[in-house]
């Protein structure tokens, strides 16, 4: 009994979001476009994001350089350390935890935010107004974490091999130099461009899953605390399907 | 207002860092992988790549000089392979220089080393053919090591049967009469005696390297110490040690027996002429001079191969070192 | 009990020219039936006063006139348009000549006051000119005796406060049709009296008509016109303050007391 309604509102759930991704496609490219605001959301999604993103990617450099070190200095290739780091960080590391990153940063508040606004008849007041909210709130936002997401993991990746050198630098000694030139030796068109292309998705699913959880908010704070909640943990979880896809595409395509 | 205007410039400075990282990004590797600039392309054919793919680098006398376009079949035994190499070596390689596959590193990704060669020729063009040398593999160099052996040992089998035959029947007077025979038979044995001392110098190197190999001294201990080709490499030396040793043993019997003839020729009696009556074994022999011949040009060829292979050389140069220093 | 045998005919001075009639409307959420067959009219310059207890079902009724929820059943017909029938274009089109003062305030919490007062002018008033705006926000803002809180974020006002700024902002676009969800509840009963002595003025100056849900008998005092009693889904009674203030009927008397 309990296992037939969980799983029908698995699927009532699916087609809600499905219905609500549907809806951002019908809306995104008319008239009227928010600028503003969609200039503010990028503001706060991507500008406001970056410390948090840079610093995790740093650690993230720093932390998978020491940690490879020692089986490469294992097998005699501790040359090969700029290689491994980079690859790592450019085709998997650096886009999946920036963008879980973002996901509990970004994906919860947008969870929340349009989750209080629905709880408090803001949104609905945006309709009495004459303004289409779903196109104030929802198509600029998913926007602007579509489009941030993937700077902010060009960033992150940067201040990420930046780390790499310097943990690289602890135990060891190489220039800047050439270092990089490893770097650009190693990474290609093939790791960076799948990559690059995978966190646009990453961005949308943030931004879509976090509006969809808030401006389908149940009432009351305790709903706005599930919407920011499951915001978080359902972009999570698309996160990672979307990287098993997108693996699998480029594998097909023969990228790897 | 102001503050939204700040901000805006703040999202600009982040957005266009992000671009410009991005953007400089890919036309560093995109140089890196010569997609864009100033590139001819020059080919050359293969009957083995060895796994050689599309994006292998091509190095000019060690200096990264382009990567690997293409690699597609001809036909069942021509595989070309298509280049892209920067234009500013252009004038440096010239249309003779001999293009071959290597290895980058010990166990890195396969390499095209464009080599050039001493006798002059202009440089190449856009889509030129360049000429490729084989590599000698450690591979081959056993296979034709051990054909050399069963050469050898073949050989061996006939000296020893025809010797056999000839110590049966002292009618070899007839045989000695015709001097092309004897005279053949001369340069034979000069011949095996060389071959011999070859094989034997041939034996003690390869013997010194098994030796090192097995105490793990140099980079060629490392490779061979506890590998299967250790033990190859151990066989065959005990091949040609056997080879050697019997050569030595046919050499003496045919030094007796040739003794023996003469003195019966002089003597002018015997059983040659039974012998000689016999063609079959008088192909027989001939026969098997040719085979030593043979046998030998192989060995020595084998031993040039041996010289210039990278296990072996620096073996054979320490020899040619000892032999000046023991000539002063 | 039939709802017509307690209904009074009032004979008021407006000019019987109906801007907003609802007939019929039923709206049930699952198996709580919220309005069963409620009918109402507001005629022009007319203010009527929708009188309920909690939970009767006031602010879903206002909420399905201006078209956020969709009634099951029913007509209603705004400034001569049928709601129902409108696209978002229309729906838009009537909605600006609608001002709409939310129960719960709604105020953008993260923009200013101005902010909070541009936002439905942006949208209506596109060639209005920055000055202009500035100087009606300033006007309205200065109605609700608020005109100092301009560059503040609502969460710095207080709730009485808030209400006031959400009053002014239905006011900023000079609507021709106001609802007031509950204008006056949270406010001390000085500021309540001069928030319906403003709503009474403006009906005046702008020849307004308007809904108005409230408990403050004090402000249903003041500024209705008319009054309707929903009980039971329905339009129970409906009268002039006075003539239902005398009224015999227990459910009637009850907000009376
Ligand atoms: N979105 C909704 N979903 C489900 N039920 C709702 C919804 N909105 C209102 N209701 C129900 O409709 C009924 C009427 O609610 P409404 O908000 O209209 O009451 P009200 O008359 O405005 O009360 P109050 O004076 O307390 O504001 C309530 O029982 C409420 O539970
Ligand atoms: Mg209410």
């Amino acid at each position: 009994m309990s296992q037939s309604t969980k799983l029908k509102s698995f699927f009532v759930e699916t087609g809600a979001i499905s219905k609500f991704t549907g809806w951002f496609f019908h809306e995104f490219l008319r008239p009227r476009f928010e600028a503003r605001e969609f200039l503010r959301q990028c503001y706060i999604v991507g500008y406001k994001s970056l410390p948090l993103v840079g610093l995790t990617g740093f650690i993230m450099g720093l932390v998978l350089t020491m940690q490879l070190r020692p089986t490469l200095v294992n097998y005699g290739v501790e040359a090969r350390l700029p290689d491994m780091v980079s690859l790592s960080l450019i085709r998997e590391i650096g886009p999946v935890i920036t963008a879980l990153i973002f996901a509990g940063k970004i994906g919860s508040s947008i969870g929340a935010e349009l989750g209080s606004m629905r709880v408090t008849e803001q949104i609905d007041a945006m309709e009495v107004s004459g303004t289409n909210p779903y196109k104030y709130l929802v198509v600029t936002r998913v926007w602007a974490t579509t489009l941030m997401l993937p700077i902010l993991t060009i960033l992150s990746d940067t201040i990420g091999l930046y780390g790499g050198y310097l943990g690289i630098n602890i135990r060891g000694v190489m220039s800047m130099d050439l270092y990089v030139n490893e770097v650009l030796h190693t990474v290609g068109f093939s790791d960076l461009l799948p990559a690059t292309i995978k966190t646009f998705f990453f961005g949308f699913a943030v931004g879509l899953v976090g509006c969809y959880k808030g401006y389908n908010s149940k009432k009351g704070t305790e709903g706005v605390g599930l919407s920011a909640n499951s915001a978080v943990v359902l972009s999570s979880i698309l996160i990672f399907i979307i990287d098993l896809v997108v693996v699998q595409i480029t594998d097909l395509l023969g990228f790897n | 207002m102001a503050k939204q205007i700040i901000n805006n410039i703040k999202l600009g400075i982040f957005v266009i860092a992000g671009l410009i990282i991005l953007v400089t990004s890919l036309y560093m590797i995109g140089r890196n992988q010569s997609y864009f600039g100033n590139n001819i392309t020059v080919r050359a054919r293969f009957t083995n790549v060895m796994g050689l793919t599309k994006g292998n680098n091509v190095r000019f006398s060690g200096i990264q000089a382009g990567n690997v376009k293409s690699v597609h079949i001809v036909n069942d035994s021509v595989i070309e392979v298509a280049m892209l190499v920067e234009r500013e070596f252009q004038p440096y390689i010239h249309k003779n220089a001999i293009v071959s596959i290597g290895n980058e590193g010990l166990m890195g990704n396969k390499v095209i080393n464009i080599s050039t060669n001493p006798i002059p020729a202009p440089a190449v063009e856009n889509d030129d053919l360049l000429p490729v040398k084989k590599e000698v593999g450690t591979n081959e160099m056993l296979e034709t090591l051990s054909t050399t052996n069963d050469n050898v040992a073949v050989i061996s089998q006939d000296l020893k049967q025809t010797i056999k035959r000839l110590n049966n029947s002292a009618a070899l007077w007839n045989l000695l009469n015709d001097t092309s025979i004897s005279y053949n038979l001369k340069i034979s044995l000069l011949n095996i005696r060389s071959a011999a001392v070859k094989v034997n110098q041939v034996a003690t190197g390869l013997n010194t390297i098994v030796v090192d190999a097995h105490n793990g001294k140099g980079t060629v201990g490392t490779l061979l110490a506890d590998t299967a080709v250790a033990t190859d490499l151990k066989q065959a030396v005990n091949h040609i040690n056997g080879a050697s040793a019997e050569a030595d043993a046919v050499i003496a019997r045919l030094d007796s027996l040739i003794g023996g003839i003469q003195k019966d020729v002089n003597n002018g009696s015997g059983t040659v002429y039974t012998l000689l009556k016999d063609t079959a074994t008088t192909n027989k022999l001939t026969n098997s001079l040719d085979n030593i011949e043979k046998g030998t040009a192989a060995f020595n060829e084998d031993m040039e191969a041996l010289k210039h292979n990278f296990l072996t050389r620096r073996y054979f140069r320490k020899q040619e070192k000892a032999k000046k220093e023991a000539g002063k | 009990m039939d709802a017509s045998q307690n209904t009074i005919i009032s004979a008021k001075d407006t000019d019987n020219e109906p801007v907003l009639a609802v007939r019929g409307l039923k709206k049930a959420f699952g198996a709580n039936v919220v309005l069963n067959d409620f009918d109402l009219t507001v005629n022009k310059n007319e203010s009527v006063v929708v009188l309920g207890r909690s939970g009767s079902g006031k602010s879903v009724l206002i909420k399905c006139i201006i078209g956020l929820l969709e009634p099951d059943a029913g007509s209603v017909s705004v400034l001569g348009q049928d709601v129902l029938s409108l696209d978002h274009e229309g729906l838009d089109h009537i909605r600006m000549r609608i001002g709409f003062l939310f129960q719960s305030n709604a105020l953008y919490d993260s923009m200013t006051v101005r902010e909070n007062l541009e936002f439905p002018m942006r949208r209506h008033l596109k060639h209005m000119s920055a000055a202009d705006a500035e100087q009606r926000i300033k006007e309205v803002l200065s109605n609700v005796g608020l005109g100092h809180t301009i560059d503040m974020m609502p969460a710095e006002l207080s709730g009485g406060m808030q209400k006031r700024i959400a009053l002014a902002r239905t006011l900023v676009l000079k609507p021709e049709i106001i609802l007031y969800d509950e204008p006056t509840s949270g406010l001390d009963p000085i500021t309540g009296r001069e928030i319906s002595t403003l709503m009474v003025e403006v009906e005046k100056k702008y020849h307004t008509a308007s809904i108005i849900i409230s408990h403050d008998m004090r402000c249903v005092k003041i500024t209705a016109d008319r009054i309707v009693v929903l009980i039971d889904g329905r339009a129970y009674a409906t009268g002039t303050y006075e003539e239902l203030k005398r009224s015999t009927d227990e459910k009637v008397k009850q907000f009376f007391e």
